[in-house]
């Protein structure tokens, strides 16, 4: 312990930064460890719907066709690949009630496939 | 604000990839890891084409790394014409190019995915030290194409759960980085006690 305080105070710089660098790994390592744990957890998994999804993407994420999204979503702006906040603002709807309607799209296309 | 930035790549597409992963070769704090991510599960998805998204990613790094290591080789210069020749801090600058020109190669290569973080610092300083245009160029290009195809392809994998693969891949790889630079100083810090203890000895047995 003596030796160690002595090679601090001979060294502080170098001493100091050394520590950092090990808190920082210790840090990163524990954060990856907890974000691991939590994801492994299936009921974190199921992707929300949020509006800087496409269309095509929610189908492949939900694993549904993406020609049910497409006729889920209903018109869509006339750009390419566009977003459900862009849609919604399209169609003068909130989000929510589009997530909602493609929401209840997937739901009736998973029963009907069953 | 990562929902924005994720809204950003449906719609600018491959540009804003290059984008990303050019200014964060330049040490700006860009997310071009989660840029890359997001932008795979968008080519699994069916929204993006894979050869322009890890075209367009690839050729913002590589052109990234170009600008930094211009970048350092210009500063590099100026400093040198500020130091008086045999100086210590001349005879420093003059120790880390021959470090750079025997182990940059590699460390330049892993820098670019194993320990991606420290990227961008290597790039200043491999211009800084003068390290082989060429070498650098060729070792940090096949360094690039494993971080794109890493990232993209993860996002392509993990295209449902891309949260969750940013979340983990990113402390991951901010733990090897910083482990990298703790061992390196542990090394440096160990040197540097070993020749305190030599230089006691040589007084102790002076008369």
């Amino acid at each position: 312990m003596t030796r160690l305080l002595a090679a601090w105070r001979r060294h502080k710089l170098l001493a100091t930064a050394f520590a950092a660098a090990l808190l920082l790994t210790l840090f990163f390592a524990i954060r990856t460890a907890v974000f691991a744990v939590y994801w492994s957890d299936p009921a974190h998994r199921d992707q929300v719907l949020e509006g800087w999804m496409t269309p095509r993407y929610v189908a492949h994420s939900w694993r549904v066709p993406p020609e049910v999204m497409e006729a889920a979503v209903g018109e869509t702006p006339a750009r390419r690949r566009p977003t459900l906040d862009a849609i919604a603002e399209h169609q003068g709807v909130p989000l929510a009630d589009l997530t909602a309607r493609l929401e209840a799209a997937i739901a009736a296309h998973r029963a009907a496939a069953e | 604000m990562i929902d924005t930035l994720l809204a950003l790549v449906p719609a600018w597409g491959t540009g804003i990839v290059a984008l990303a992963t050019f200014l964060s070769c330049l040490a700006l704090p860009i997310p071009s890891s989660l840029i890359m991510l997001t932008a795979g599960a968008f080519v699994a998805a069916g929204d993006l084409s894979l050869a322009a998204t890890a075209g367009a990613a690839f050729a913002g790094a590589v052109a990234g790394d170009q600008a930094g290591y211009a970048a350092g080789r210009w500063g590099g210069a100026r400093l040198d014409r500020l130091m008086v020749a045999g100086s210590a801090p001349a005879r420093r600058i003059a120790r880390a190019r021959t470090l750079a020109e025997r182990w940059g190669g590699p460390g330049v290569f892993l820098s670019r995915w194993l320990f991606s973080p420290l990227g961008p610092y290597m790039n200043f300083v491999a211009g800084a030290a003068r390290l082989d245009w060429a070498g650098f160029t060729a070792w940090g290009t096949a360094g690039e194409a494993i971080w794109v195809a890493v990232y993209v392809g993860t996002g392509f994998a993990f295209a449902g759960q891309i949260e969750a693969a940013a979340d983990i891949l990113g402390n991951f790889s901010g733990a090897l980085a910083a482990g990298a630079v703790a061992l390196m100083l542990g090394l440096w810090l160990r040197a540097a006690l070993r020749a305190d203890r030599a230089t006691r000895d040589l007084s102790r047995d002076a008369p």
